[in-house]
């Protein structure tokens, strides 16, 4: 079971917190992994200048948008 | 904890008026003075005809009467002043405007003094309730006064005589009589209502009688005896760490509801509190951040944002409340901020640290230490405005 977690504090929210997070959902929809990842928000991992920031398990991604979101949830969720 | 000392309860006003269709001006004029914090001089005069006119003379009037009572002169004193100050009506000789007048003392008495307003509605638990009234000549007009010792929830209504017009020839044979309107709000009386949501509610209502053509100026005043309830809201750690434990036990020690905003501050509660943090991902709406929960507080948002929205809904509720449905019902943060802080609060603590999150100093970031200031002194500014007492203490 994977741990995601994504900051929806102030920073975070302005670089885009909420398109992470839909694009997430659609993600482990289409990848069906809803048994294997549980996706839930974070109150500021600290990170506020280099957001959004993200947590896989006790891993923190900095800086994920729309452009490396695949890369990342890739390499870090699918494959890993 | 229940206190039923006369200051623990308080008294809610909310007035608004349309102005006859065509007319730039309402002849219809409300003032209200605080005497003190539970004494209060409402008055609602009503010009002769509309427009300028009526507008001239309804605000010299309620303006003269509620300086004239708010400093302890006699009804007799305020009347024949009226009287020698108004301008006579070039057409039908007369210098008149008619008024209704409510005062409360400590919060224990209302005095209500009418002059040919329709007459005030008394809802005492949500019922109509027939106070004694007595009637006085003063420079030939028939003035009727009461006393009332007031109780938890009583609802006085007033209106113009517009309101008891609506419809008339319209949608109604004979208008709304004051015995529809007082089955009308009879019936959609609900003690969680504030006062400002029950005149909306009322004057819609007429508003909808006329065919949204009003016939005359019509005003609605709504005064309500509540109970005082105290909002606490934290914002910000201290900006010096060392302070960060006084400030969250004087936070906690507070009696009401805890709101706790911003990211840092929620963790560094959680902490003090010992439990955990759990933040919510449904996004109600894009622009508004989550909330979380944490045990033992009530509302737990993020800080700037949230707060931007609440200022933005408190300037729209003071001025022309096009946004009410949005913040009314919604369950996003900023909502349940503005409807505990609007609605539920008489008594707000703001508990602002004014640490400067260095995460924020960045060129790309919109937030500065300096916007968090300025949001909580607009804030506080605004909710003076609807009438709450307010204290701001910084760490």
């Amino acid at each position: 079971m994977k741990n995601i977690s994504i900051c929806v504090g102030s920073s975070c929210h302005l670089k885009g917190s909420y398109k992470i997070i839909e694009m997430a959902k659609e993600f482990i929809a289409n990848h069906n992994l809803e048994d294997k990842v549980t996706l839930g928000g974070a109150f500021c991992l600290g990170r506020c200048t280099d957001g959004v920031t993200i947590k896989i398990d006790d891993e923190i991604i900095c800086g994920v948008c729309p452009e490396n979101f695949q890369q990342i949830f890739e390499e870090k969720v699918l494959n890993a | 904890m229940i206190n039923n000392s006369p200051f623990s309860l308080c008294t809610d006003i909310g007035y608004f008026s349309v102005n006859k269709h065509d007319e730039q001006l309402c002849g219809d004029h409300v003032e209200l003075i605080e005497q003190d914090e539970n004494s209060v001089v409402f008055v609602l005069a009503d010009g002769l005809g509309s427009g300028v006119k009526a507008s001239i003379l309804s605000t010299l009037t309620s303006k003269i009467i509620s300086t004239m009572m708010a400093n302890a002169m006699s009804v007799e004193e305020c009347v024949s002043t009226i009287a020698a100050t108004l301008p006579v009506c070039e057409v039908r000789k007369v210098a008149y405007s008619t008024f209704t007048i409510i005062r409360i003392t400590n919060n224990t008495e209302a005095e209500i003094i009418q002059y040919d307003n329709p007459m005030v509605i008394l809802l005492r638990d949500g019922k109509n309730f027939d106070y004694p009234k007595t009637s006085t000549v003063i420079d030939g007009k028939t003035i009727y006064r009461s006393k009332i010792p007031i109780k938890l929830d009583d609802t006085f209504i007033t209106t113009s005589d517009g309101a008891i017009y609506a419809g008339v020839g319209q949608s109604l044979n004979f208008g709304w009589q004051r015995d529809n309107i007082i089955e009308y709000m009879e019936d959609i009386f609900d003690r969680e209502y504030t006062a400002k949501a029950l005149a909306g509610m009322l004057l819609d209502e007429c508003v909808r009688l006329y065919g949204g053509v009003p016939g005359d100026d019509t005003t609605v005043g709504v005064l309500k005896i509540r109970e005082r309830e105290q909002v606490n809201l934290m914002i910000g750690p201290p900006s010096d760490p060392a302070d960060l434990k006084k400030m969250q036990t004087l936070f906690f020690s507070k009696q009401g509801k805890h709101i706790v905003c911003g990211g840092t501050t929620s963790t560094l509660t959680a902490e003090f509190l010992g439990k955990p943090v759990i933040p919510c991902l449904d996004y109600i709406s894009p622009d508004i951040p989550p909330m979380a929960k944490i045990e033992g507080v009530d509302i737990v948002t993020e800080g700037v944002i949230t707060i931007s929205k609440v200022l933005e809904y408190a300037k729209d509720y003071l001025d022309e409340n096009k946004l009410y449905d949005n913040w009314s019902v919604l369950p996003d943060g900023a909502s349940c901020i503005a409807r505990c802080l609007f609605e539920e609060a008489t008594d707000i603590n703001f508990y602002v640290g004014r640490a400067v999150n260095s995460a924020h100093q960045n060129p790309n970031l919109p937030i500065t230490f300096n916007i968090k200031m300025q949001l909580v002194d607009e804030l506080s500014k605004c909710l003076k405005q609807m009438g709450k007492k307010i204290k701001v203490s910084y760490f």
